[in-house]
């Protein structure tokens, strides 16, 4: 993939929250592996600072968003900086369609937290197909 | 629709419907003639936190007061419900399957648990705590907790 725009994943920054740590970890897996060509992560914190590479980078092109609470200040975020948010994903969701991976741990994720990231990051990888035509990679 | 009665601890804000009763845990009862409708506080709701699940006795369980009757999951905690009366279950909020969040949403509507057909609701009912009672608890419990934030 040459010209097109990567799709930006925005997770929650809830930290000492453990689906904030289940939204991340399934943003770096997707951003870091599974996804690494098309996707850029762009961190929550940065927009909440205004941080103007953020802000731009949410301005230019599709996001993704992954929300740890009902807050889901993700979402917000991208919106109030301008981005459009194609598909928004909160946590909890994700956990009822996976009851058998329930997550605990908050540094460090137990195996149910890191399986379901790994679910939740499978389903934006498609997403993120989707958005770019079918395409992976 | 019920009234309420409310109070703010913090950046919170609780209430405490008038027209049933409640355990001081914060499972409320409402009854019509026999049949008595039981569901979750605003103020357990909360403190519970976003519920992933709720798994309710399934329609038939014969419960004494005490029994468990439900068992969340939520964000936060597990916790198994405790029945406030005796009775049997006879209907199941079928929401509590696919929707579990409607506890969140709206405890005293929609986020009812279950309907369990008394067989002493006149005793039981003497044990359980009135609105006003509820809402001494319940206000006593939320400014503890707020301290500890």
């Amino acid at each position: 993939m040459t010209d097109q725009k990567r799709v930006v994943i925005v997770p929650c920054s809830g930290i000492g929250k453990t689906y904030g740590s289940v939204s991340r970890e399934a943003a770096y897996d997707v951003t870091q592996d599974l996804r690494a060509e098309t996707t850029q992560l762009v961190p929550l914190s940065l927009l909440v600072l205004g941080d103007a590479q953020a802000r731009a980078a949410v301005a230019d092109t599709q996001a993704i968003t992954i929300d740890g609470c009902k807050l889901a200040c993700a979402t917000k975020m991208v919106k109030d900086s301008g981005g459009t948010v194609a598909k928004d994903y909160a946590v909890l969701d994700v956990y009822r369609r996976y009851k058998q991976f329930k997550p605990q741990g908050i540094a460090e994720l137990n195996e149910g937290g890191q399986q379901l990231a790994h679910a939740l990051a499978r389903e934006i990888a498609q997403e993120v197909d989707a958005l770019n035509g079918g395409q992976h990679g | 629709m019920p009234e309420f009665l409310e109070v703010a601890v913090d950046k919170f804000k609780f209430r405490v419907a008038t027209d049933r009763f409640y355990t001081r845990e914060g499972l409320w009862a409402l009854a019509e003639g026999y049949q008595v409708h039981i569901g979750l506080s605003d103020f357990l709701q909360q403190r519970s936190g976003d519920i992933a699940f709720a798994e309710i006795k399934p329609v038939g369980t014969k419960l004494a007061v005490g029994d468990e009757v439900a068992a969340i999951e939520t964000i936060k905690v597990n916790i198994a419900l405790s029945s406030p009366i005796d009775g049997k279950v006879i209907e199941v909020n079928p929401e509590m399957d696919t929707a579990p969040e409607a506890i969140n949403q709206d405890p005293y509507g929609a986020g009812w648990l279950a309907v369990i057909a008394a067989s002493a609701w006149e005793t039981d009912r003497a044990q359980l705590l009135d609105p006003q009672a509820y809402f001494v608890v319940m206000k006593a419990e939320a400014e503890e907790e707020a301290k500890k934030l």
